[in-house]
């Protein structure tokens, strides 16, 4: 990828034609671009209710972890639906669940996007590596990708979980552990042709070397592909999280996440009685993540031309 | 801590679950009163989740499997199925013709069978006889697969220890087994004449009658030693003395009882088979069991309970199909580990594990559980319904919701002014994560802060609480558990025995290998007193004793939630089963 650049002359010749940047154009084309508008917004939104999640606690005076027995269950211990007291209705320990889907979406954010950062990370170092040197090291890492990318994650997740103790580090880290491949396969095919390519051979030519051309010619070519698999990552490592938690091997409780909320509201039938708590946890986990894929698409739309003709 | 679940053995497995063996009281207005008169015919239709465990009597330590037994198999003695929660624990004649007054200082039993009593055999009905009882007990301990219960008779029965011990060194397959049960004596259960057995004991057993109850002490046809315990062959040619038999059954898929031609009504006063057959359709979730109960699609639940919610909404809308019984269980209750280092030893002080009794919040737990409808707060030993339970608390605190400033002057005078964490493991399963949460919430008040551990179901007894290692390293603090005794009434030996007796050797379920000589002292006069008033008090004493080393915190004891179909008629509990009693109920369209 060049950079584009006008020459004095013809910049002279066309004023009319102002130069736009990659990240002018992509910004342009996301706002033309309604639904990625709307998933955005959304996000913005998610990210502005998991911030204020501490000040919800002190509007409605229920801290997320705090059992309100009295005033949020009956004496047989069924919570109390939506109203002025508990807004989105209390769950089956009298706790608010406004509240709590405030703090949850703090777990899925950090989650989603802390394991998907450092699985991207992962991804494009090893991707990067194996592409660029090929030989015996792409072997070997290409090998590391199908192993892992071999075992049956959720298996192995729960396993691991089971040996170590649940934990919000080891949930990110066993989400990182399996995410990585996928974003390390598309980087490593990337820089295969990329190395062949003449501004490569130019640096190269000049003395840089090797990382010196990993990290100031490829790595910069790499930003869309990256951008975009990294964004689809988040709403996968968020439902990755909400499996485990579901499951009791994620977030240990009393802390509050969105799979836990749907575990719990589930592990003892109590749904068929409280419906809000499957309700507000289901569509913030459906939106969360429908929201990343949908802006995903529309930043893979934005940034490669191509895919975007295809899916005109 | 759910319903329906394995029978807490103390010589097996399983040792957390809320269905049991015993049941008292049965509240709430129902339609068990049956209306009008009793019609014969029908299909009843059962939902199941699981399947039995076993088929075979001796093997089975399952609380649903006993409804099954108690429709194809008989036993010397049994209990009438009734809403009345006296009627239902006393122990009545089944297949001998009364129940027996002990002799010979209370260590014979003699029984008299029933003339007419039958066998469904192949070759046509045969009277059951006094071989019969004396093979059954043969068979507890084949070196195939013992029964689980076979500890209670093993320590009681005469010889029964040396039989045992010649029955472990018999190639396991079914010649050797039969030529073994057939030549070898077992002093403790002795054929007098063809219709006339003794049972001779060791020591006094007050509790040996209810004992006799069990599926386990179900006779045995001479047929069954041609194959091996509950195999494939034992199951096609099953042989049953109830009132019905097995036409078709697929493992884990669906089982068909229809009559059994060769049981004779006039010779059972228990079961009054109104249904002509009984079909039960497993693999279904207890949520699709429930609202296919409340749709009549089936009629009544095998091994699925209602859930809390669900029962405290029937509750309130007084549904007629609902009702609950006491079933003698106490869980959770959570076992102080004294062996553990946490906390600078802290749980080995007595003080501090009384400053956990006040600053348990029983009320919340039981509010989890269903509220006051479904469960009790329970502050002994011994649940309700079990010989010795009675009403007492030594840590009694206002509304049962745990004294926070009691608890944090007890840590402080125990030294730990600033209050301790501990770690408690819970079983990640069903409600208990929830009921963990409540627990937590209650000690934090106390400045006793709990660091909650989730443990898949299948480890946590393997993996924490019965490793020893574990134990002492301080893995765990305090843990939640369950108990259920293995018999009706007088059944405190259960409880008791396993739980809180240390001779030396390790017993599974006694955790921390808790030992307290004037107790086991107590509780051995307890179980040879023939009179159940005076044993009561001596059980009494015995759960007073224990509770006063505060080993075990009791929380809740949960009553069992029984709901079914509006076809159902005289819906009556089995005690053994805590459910309706297939072989009484009958249909109405």
């Amino acid at each position: 990828m060049s950079a584009h650049t006008l020459t004095p002359a013809a910049a002279t010749a066309a004023p009319e034609v102002k130069q736009r940047s990659s990240l002018r154009m992509t910004v342009d084309y996301l706002l033309k671009d309604r639904a990625s508008l709307i998933a955005a917004s959304f996000l913005v939104l998610l990210v502005l209710f998991a911030l204020a999640a501490p000040l919800l606690a002190g509007i409605t005076g229920h801290p997320a972890n705090d059992q309100f027995r009295e005033t949020g269950l009956t004496p047989a211990g069924v919570p109390v639906g939506p109203g002025t007291e508990f807004w989105l209705g209390a769950d089956q320990l009298g706790r608010d669940v406004l509240v709590r889907l405030a703090y949850g979406a703090r777990v899925s954010l950090i989650v989603g996007v802390v394991a998907s950062l450092a699985a991207a990370s992962i991804g494009i170092m090893v991707g990067m590596v194996a592409g660029y040197f090929g030989g015996k090291v792409d072997t070997v890492l290409s090998r590391c990708i199908d192993l892992v990318m071999s075992v049956p994650f959720l298996l192995a997740a729960l396993a691991l979980v089971s040996v170590l103790g649940a934990s919000l580090p080891l949930s990110v880290g066993v989400i990182v552990f399996f995410s990585w491949t996928s974003l390390a396969r598309v980087i490593r095919g990337q820089v295969i042709a990329l190395r062949q390519r003449e501004f490569v051979e130019a640096a190269r030519s000049l003395g840089a070397g090797h990382w010196g051309i990993i990290f100031r010619d490829i790595l910069p070519n790499l930003a869309a592909p990256i951008i975009i698999y990294a964004t689809l990552m988040i709403p996968s490592s968020i439902v990755f999280e909400a499996t485990l938690s579901f499951l009791g091997m994620g977030i240990v409780p009393p802390d509050a996440s969105w799979g836990g909320m749907l575990a719990e509201a589930s592990g003892n039938s109590i749904y068929l009685t409280a419906w809000w708590l499957v309700l507000f946890p289901g569509l913030a986990l459906l939106f969360t993540t429908l929201a990343f894929n949908v802006l995903g698409d529309g930043l893979r739309d934005a940034l490669d031309p191509r895919t975007r003709r295809k899916a005109k | 801590m759910t319903p329906q679940k394995r029978l807490m053995v103390p010589l097996s497995l399983f040792a957390a679950s809320a269905v049991l063996l015993s049941g008292c009281a049965i509240d709430t207005g129902n339609s068990s009163t049956p209306t009008g008169e009793a019609q014969k015919g029908g299909i009843l239709k059962v939902g199941s989740n699981g399947d039995n465990d076993h088929l075979d009597p001796a093997l089975t330590s399952y609380v649903p499997t006993q409804n099954f037994i108690r429709a194809t198999n008989r036993q010397l003695l049994s209990y009438e199925a009734s809403t009345d929660e006296n009627t239902r624990i006393q122990v009545k004649a089944d297949l001998a013709e009364e129940v027996p007054e002990a002799t010979n200082g209370g260590k014979t039993y003699t029984f008299t069978i029933k003339e007419g009593a039958n066998w469904d055999a192949a070759d046509g009905p045969r009277q059951i006889v006094a071989e019969d009882v004396v093979r059954g007990f043969k068979r507890l301990c084949n070196p195939y697969r013992s029964s689980p219960l076979l500890g209670y008779f093993q320590t009681l029965l005469t010889g029964m220890d040396e039989y045992c011990a010649g029955f472990a060194k018999i190639e396991a397959k079914p010649e050797p087994m039969a030529k073994y049960i057939n030549s070898a004596k077992l002093p403790g259960v002795r054929a007098v004449d063809e219709r006339t057995v003794e049972f001779n004991l060791k020591e006094p057993a007050g509790d040996f009658i209810y004992m006799l109850t069990l599926a386990t002490a179900t006779p045995a046809p001479e047929e069954v030693l041609d194959y091996l315990p509950d195999s494939p062959e034992y199951r096609e040619n099953f042989v049953a003395s109830g009132p019905y038999t097995v036409e078709e059954y697929t493992a884990d898929k669906s089982l068909k009882l229809v009559r059994n031609e060769a049981w004779k009504p006039e010779t059972d006063t228990l079961r009054k088979a109104n249904v002509d057959s009984i079909e039960m359709t497993m693999g279904l979730s207890a949520d699709a069991v429930t609202q296919q109960l409340q749709a009549g699609t089936l009629d009544m639940s095998f091994d699925t309970g209602l859930a809390p919610s669900v029962a405290a909404q029937l509750a309130a809308a007084k549904d007629p199909d609902f009702s609950t019984v006491d079933a003698g269980s106490v869980n959770p209750f959570l076992w102080i580990n004294v062996d553990s280092p946490s906390n600078d030893g802290a749980l080995a002080d007595k003080k501090v594990r009384e400053a956990i009794q006040y600053a348990t919040d029983k009320a919340s737990v039981v509010q989890t559980l269903g509220g006051e409808a479904v469960a009790k707060v329970q502050n002994g030993i011994f649940g309700p319904g079990v010989l010795g339970y009675h009403d007492f608390d030594l840590y009694p605190t206002e509304g049962h919701k745990g004294d926070p400033e009691k608890a944090k002057k007890l840590l402080a005078e125990a030294g730990y002014p600033d209050g301790i964490t501990l770690k408690m493991p819970y079983r990640n399963k069903d409600i208990e994560p929830q009921i963990a949460q409540t627990l937590q919430a209650g000690f934090e008040k106390a400045g006793i802060k709990i660091e909650l551990i989730p443990v898949s179901p299948t480890d946590y007894y393997t993996e924490f609480l019965v490793n020893r290692e574990e134990t002492k390293a301080g893995k765990w603090d305090i843990a939640p558990m369950g108990w259920s005794p293995d018999w009706q009434g007088g059944a405190a030996r259960s409880v008791f025995q396993p739980l809180f007796t240390y001779n030396g050797t390790e017993s599974t379920y006694n955790l921390t290998n808790y030992d307290n000589k004037e107790a086991d002292k107590l509780a051995a006069k307890a179980v040879q007193e023939p009179d159940a008033a005076k044993a009561q008090e001596l059980w009494a004493q015995v759960d007073e004793i224990v509770m006063g080393d505060s080993i075990i915190v009791p929380v809740a004891a949960p009553t069992t939630r029984l709901y079914h179909s509006k076809r159902v008629q005289n819906f009556q509990p089995y005690a053994l089963a805590t459910q309706g009693d297939w072989t009484n109920v009958w249909v109405q369209d």
